[in-house]
């Protein structure tokens, strides 16, 4: 069995689960007219029929399934993310335009190995365009760190 | 007569210098993320769209528009110079474009794709000034069966015509309107599926979906490649087409044209679909059809073509209904919206200005694109030889820095990477991602136009079939629904006559 064949078929089911627990104390139908619950209702019977759907032809598939990625791939990938979380997290205490910083030069130095120097003109190009978009231009207030900026 | 008046006046509104500037920079992006493998034009608006909230509508929606066509151009760069279709509707011009480029003649196949796609563009958007007015007149027949069977209708067909799996299509969708579900009821002003949670009382946004699902996701396949790009050389001398080589393409470009203009205005299928058939169509006509594969100039013309016919001819359904026919559509129907304008059939009266400018501005932007992609193209073309990693931080930092100004709530940065990691697993899972955004788009209008359906008719079905109109659409969407049924039949029984032969 393939999991990855599975996959979207389950997390419909599943989140057509959650959808029907989530409506479960609202109308479906409220005086002439379809309340709040109606179309969740539906959508959760027509999610579940094709979930079925999806598993049968997940069972009856004669193709190769999912390409994942290989280990060094899966590595760039997950690091990625692993970098992207730190902007929300960091950036309301640091400052958004230094954390976005760091995490350039996280990506590019750390995961994806390039050499230093164009590297850090990536860095500078990519941070000085983010201010002048978003601060100089567009006048958004993004979060300030102790830098000022 | 009315047309060509209106149409004037969009002139008057895109040759101003602020017009032209950001539709210059619209087509100039879309040509770049065309020509990025793994960025197509829906990630490219959506990464883009939160830049656009400091322009006036008609600026951002003309700008947001060039990146859609501008990356129709774009995408036959890497097509032909690398074999790595810069966007899903450049699969076919890699087929034979490559070829053309190891043969040597790589400017030809550039200089075909650009004229083919200029061409097949500019009769596109011609087609887009004689038929949206009166499509848009005819949508103010339409009730509130219409407008739900309609948008039913959207995502069916998207599902249907999507060329991946039906079923994983039609979930996707369904993954879409689930989304669309949480907040407050439009209706009853309850909240629903929030569970207790207050910054989901205003329901998810389309904007960190789309940039989550297609650029965070795009940006993340595509860093699985760590190999730079080592594209063919080639040289503005190069570009000259000879005599055989047009005499072979001319009516191609015509086919292709006509092939990419019908199947665009077909909700759901879009650029892909109409240059993967264009392809088949030309191969068909074609004297020597075994040249294809081969290296067939023929082959460029027609699918370059269609795929820009293709990209005009889906503003049309979103113009005149209101109803996207494709993802990118479906972006620029998020823009306008976003922009505080209601489409709808009423868009053309409402806000004439604005879409006659759009529609002169096609004009203007293939123009550019035209010049951008003949005498420039091996200036862009040595632009592939900046490596891919150097520009991918700036995609995801721009992007995320743009959900955040949307709303200044790092709520929506969180959505953006939870959609980021979600549109990831779905390019593995081969689930298609355009039905989750359209149905995204389109689940607003599908549940009001229901629900006052429903309470027209005190409950009652019928009310789907009792005028001819909903009657008709009502069959176009069980139509939709079958076919990929049908085709699914078609595929095993011809496996299981290959086997036992």
């Amino acid at each position: 069995m393939r999991i990855g064949d599975y996959a979207p078929a389950v997390f419909i089911l599943a989140l057509s689960a959650l959808v029907l627990v989530g409506v479960w104390d609202l109308a479906y139908w409220s005086g002439t007219a379809p309340g709040p619950a109606f179309l969740p209702y539906w959508l959760v019977a027509v999610g579940l029929v094709l979930s079925i759907f999806g598993i049968a032809e997940a069972r009856s598939s004669r193709e190769n399934g999912p390409l994942w990625p290989n280990r060094p791939a899966l590595v760039r990938v997950v690091a990625t993310f692993a970098g992207l979380i730190t902007i929300p997290t960091l950036s309301p205490v640091l400052g958004m335009v230094p954390v976005v910083m760091l995490f350039i030069t996280f990506l590019l130095v750390a995961v994806l190995r390039r050499p230093l120097l164009p590297s850090i003109l990536t860095v500078a190009v990519t941070g000085g365009a983010i201010y002048t978009i978003f601060v100089w231009w567009l006048g958004v207030a993004l979060p300030a760190g102790p830098l000022g900026f | 007569m009315e047309s060509l008046e209106l149409l004037g006046q969009g002139f008057a509104t895109a040759f101003t210098p602020l017009n032209l500037s950001f539709i210059f920079l619209g087509v100039l992006i879309g040509q770049i993320v065309g020509a990025l493998p793994g960025i197509g034009p829906a990630a490219g608006m959506a990464l883009l769209l939160p830049l656009t909230f400091g322009l006036p509508p008609v600026t951002a929606i003309m700008m947001l528009a060039g990146i859609m066509y501008g990356g129709q151009y774009g995408g036959t760069l890497t097509s032909v110079l690398v074999n790595v279709p810069g966007e899903s509707a450049s699969v076919m011009t890699a087929v034979d474009g490559y070829q053309i480029a190891r043969q040597g003649r790589a400017g030809a196949a550039l200089s075909i794709a650009a004229i083919g796609s200029f061409l097949a563009g500019v009769a596109a958007v011609v087609s887009v000034v004689f038929v949206t007015p009166p499509l848009s007149e005819f949508a103010l027949q339409f009730n509130a069966p219409e407008y739900f069977l309609l948008a039913a209708l959207g995502i069916t067909a998207t599902a249907s015509l999507g060329g991946s799996s039906a079923v994983k299509a039609l979930l996707a969708a369904v993954l879409g309107l689930f989304i669309s579900l949480v907040g407050t009821d439009p209706a009853a002003g309850i909240p629903r599926l929030t569970f207790g949670q207050v910054k989901l009382l205003e329901g998810i946004d389309f904007l960190p979906v789309a940039i989550g699902i297609f650029g965070i996701a795009e940006v993340l396949a595509s860093l699985e490649r760590a190999h730079d790009l080592q594209p063919i050389r080639t040289r503005l001398r190069d570009m000259w087409l000879t005599a055989q080589e047009w005499a072979e393409s001319r009516m191609a470009i015509v086919r292709g044209g006509l092939v990419g203009f019908f199947v665009g205005i077909m909700p759901g299928a879009g650029p892909t679909i109409a240059s993967m058939m264009a392809y088949v169509t030309e191969k068909r006509f074609s004297r020597r059809p075994e040249r294809f594969g081969k290296g067939a100039i023929d082959g460029v013309a027609a699918c370059e073509s269609a795929n820009n016919a293709a990209s005009h001819a889906a503003c049309i359904p979103m113009l005149a209904l209101g109803i996207p026919g494709s993802a990118s559509t479906a972006v620029l129907l998020a823009a306008l919206i976003l922009h505080g304008i209601r489409p709808g059939p009423m868009l053309m009266t409402e806000q004439a200005s604005l879409v006659w400018g759009l529609i002169a501005s096609m004009f203007v932007g293939n123009i550019m694109l035209l010049v951008i992609n003949l005498p420039l193209a091996p200036m862009f073309a040595s632009l592939l030889r900046v490596p891919y990693v150097y520009l991918a931080p700036g995609i995801l930092v721009i992007s995320l820095t743009g959900a955040y100004a949307s709303t200044l709530d790092f709520a929506t940065v969180w959505i953006c990477l939870v959609f980021g990691v979600l549109g990831w697993f779905m390019i593995k899972l081969d689930v298609p991602r355009a039905p989750l955004v359209l149905a995204l788009v389109l689940a607003p209008l599908l549940e009001v136009s229901l629900r006052q359906s429903l309470l027209l008719s005190y409950g009652s079905l019928g009310i789907f079939i009792e005028r001819p109109l909903s009657a008709i659409l009502l069959c176009l969407v069980v139509v939709s629904l079958v076919l990929p049924v049908i085709g699914e039949i078609r595929r095993r029984v011809r496996l299981s006559q290959t086997r036992t032969t």
